[in-house]
């Protein structure tokens, strides 16, 4: 107790003459200093001081933001910190802030918060504790060559599904395009895929897609056919699924989710091997049929073949026959008009 | 007069009640008098008017030109042929409305008609409704023209003849003022026998390609893929031509053209007037009129 005392005092002095920092160092920058959790976990407290110097927060001082401890030694009961002391509209300190802890607080994962599931993320559990960087930064969790791992640091089926994707292979190549997970699911504003709302919902996901693979100008650096977005919505699926039909296929449900691979991999949903299968999911007894004839046609194009020609054929039927037939409306009112005016 | 002083709570509430009320005088004690004050002060020519003017209403004379005549009435369609055109219009009517959402689904119009009644699901139960009216009647007719003696004798007054080709060069030269005649047709016009000939190319066009498309699975166990996109685009511009040639070509010639509007009521009653009949199907008039009834239509009323 006494030597407890001593050492707080000394401690203090350190921290009057040096930084307000030196007193909560003293502890945390022992190596190995660590608790055990109430359900058994090692929790590791030592601080690595040179990681959060690096980082964006590298000015302040730990109870900036650890505002609950107001004492040393403080209980060993600290409250879990709160971002938003700074990052709030219009804060004096300069923290970026905008709508964004709003639309955490209605996605999906500040819902869940908000109701007391422990695993749901905060802001720390994304953008990291002492290493919070800027999201340009490489080294930020939430980097574009990042954020995926730490996605999956919970969503751990999807990104090893990702991962393998020609999305998650392209991004881990350094490619600029690809997308990453908050690409098409959002970021502060994820919602539930049953959301209407969420950029993932079935009636959502082919506008998602088209964000890319409508620009033409995108999709031909990649020899991807941008065509295919239109000819989605011109086709049944697309229609349906424009007047709410749930169960009609979208981009998704032939082409996959997260393991999105090119038709020429063995692999791919789409590969011709696997379209029975694939349109097995919903059309019962799908066979070989179904593979017989391109998927995104194009009447208007003619690499369709017989499928254009047909197209060509109507549109021709149909303008010479309502050209004979309008011109013998014509022919008949002007006689018609014309034998009236003269009788009378 | 004499009854109306018998019961004087019977007076009328005229004029001539209310003057004398006005004047604080009892109608009932002063009626007959003031009628009579009246009559004194009335001339004789006042008073063959009002006389006049109590007999009753003389029938309107007419100026007859030419022969009086009651209108003759020919039945052109009978009951069996205005049932089939009656379901078919409606079937078609159906299948185009639900139908051109479809094809046009980026339209305001298509999402305004899909929120009203409910999304595709509720449509697609309405065009497939359409399809079997449409498909019914088809099947119908084909009995009607093969099982009836009027369906095989118009069948055969609906086929195609030498004579047709003439009479759409004498309408040409009728149009364009080199004759002052028209062709005089028969039973069926050559426009008539293109139309009738139109649907069935319609019919066989979108029953077989929509009957692909509703048991898609089915048809998909022995055909490719290809096939069924024919048979979605033949499906999406066939019907569009359909659509167009009843909107712009039927509703011409039966609703819009001068002397039709608002539309002609063959359709409904299935008569035309004798004055029609000399003037669209003289051929056919003169046969009924000269061989008894061998013709399509037949004298229903009127006689000469």
């Amino acid at each position: 107790m006494a030597l407890g005392f001593g050492l707080g005092f000394s401690t203090l002095a350190i921290a009057q003459t040096q930084s307000p920092d030196a007193k909560c160092l003293i502890c945390h920058t022992k190596e190995g200093f660590s608790k055990i959790e109430p359900d058994g976990r090692k929790r590791d407290l030592y601080v690595d001081t040179t990681i959060i110097r690096a980082s964006i927060h590298g000015k302040w001082s730990c109870t900036d933001c650890h505002a609950s401890v107001t004492a040393i030694p403080h209980p060993p009961e600290v409250a879990r910190l709160e971002c938003t002391r700074c990052h709030f509209a219009g804060n004096k300190v300069g923290a970026p802030q905008g709508q964004l802890y709003d639309q955490y607080r209605e996605s999906v994962h500040g819902i869940a918060a908000a109701n007391g599931n422990t695993k749901a993320p905060f802001c720390q559990n994304c953008h990291g504790t002492h290493n919070i960087r800027r999201p340009s930064d490489p080294l930020s969790p939430i980097s574009r060559s990042r954020v995926a791992a730490t996605c999956g640091g919970c969503h751990v089926h999807e990104y090893a599904e990702y991962r393998i994707s020609i999305h998650g292979s392209a991004v881990e190549k350094g490619n600029k395009d690809a997308p990453v997970c908050i690409n098409c699911h959002g970021e502060h504003d994820i919602l539930a895929r049953s959301d209407p709302a969420s950029k993932v919902n079935v009636s959502n996901i082919a506008n998602t897609c088209s964000a890319c693979h409508a620009s033409e100008a995108l999709m031909e650096q990649y020899g991807v056919r941008s065509v295919q977005v239109q000819t989605y919505k011109e086709s049944y699926h697309g229609i349906a699924t424009k007047f709410g039909q749930k169960k009609a296929a979208n981009c998704a449900s032939c082409h996959g989710v997260h393991d999105i691979l090119p038709a020429t991999d063995p692999n791919s949903r789409v590969n011709i091997a696997n379209i029975p299968k694939t349109c097995g999911g919903c059309h019962q007894d799908a066979n070989a049929n179904y593979a017989r004839g391109r998927i995104h046609v194009n009447a208007e194009n003619k690499d369709s073949g017989i499928i254009y020609y047909i197209a060509f054929f109507f549109k021709y039927l149909t303008l010479i026959t309502l050209a004979v037939l309008i011109f013998n409306i014509l022919l008949d009112l002007r006689r018609k008009l014309g034998s009236k005016k003269h009788a009378k | 007069m004499n009854q109306l002083t018998k019961d004087p709570s019977q007076l009328p509430d005229d004029r001539l009640s209310q003057a004398l009320r006005k004047a604080d005088l009892d109608p009932a004690e002063h009626y007959n008098s003031a009628i009579k004050a009246l009559l004194a002060k009335t001339t004789e020519a006042e008073l063959q008017v009002v006389v006049e003017s109590l007999k009753p209403t003389p029938v309107e004379t007419t100026v007859v030109v030419g022969p009086i005549r009651e209108q003759e009435k020919f039945l052109r369609f009978n009951l069996s042929i205005r049932l089939q055109h009656a379901t078919m219009a409606i079937s078609v009517i159906i299948l185009i409305i639900t139908g051109l959402p479809l094809k046009y689904h980026d339209a305001a119009f298509s999402q305004w008609f899909m929120n009203l009644i409910g999304g595709i699901e509720v449509s697609k139960i309405a065009h497939r409704i359409g399809a079997t009216g449409l498909i019914f009647v088809g099947a119908y007719h084909l009995g009607y023209i093969a099982f009836t003696r009027v369906g095989r004798r118009d069948l055969m007054l609906l086929l195609p003849r030498f004579k047709d080709a003439l009479d759409a060069l004498q309408m040409f030269k009728y149009y364009f003022g080199l004759s002052q005649v028209k062709a005089q047709f028969g039973r069926f016009s050559y426009i008539e026998k293109f139309d009738y000939w139109a649907v069935y190319w319609g019919m066989v066009i979108m029953i077989s390609s929509g009957s692909l498309l509703w048991f898609n699975q089915i048809a998909m166990t022995y055909l490719p893929k290809f096939v069924m996109d024919i048979a979605t685009v033949a499906h999406r511009d066939e019907a569009l031509l359909a659509t167009l040639a009843i909107v712009i070509w039927h509703f011409y010639n039966v609703h819009l053209s001068p002397g039709k509007f608002p539309m002609s009521k063959v359709f409904i009653n299935g008569i035309l007037t004798r004055e029609e009949m000399e003037d669209e199907h003289p051929l056919e008039l003169e046969e009924i009129l000269g061989k008894g009834e061998k013709s399509g239509a037949s004298r229903i009323g009127g006689k000469k």
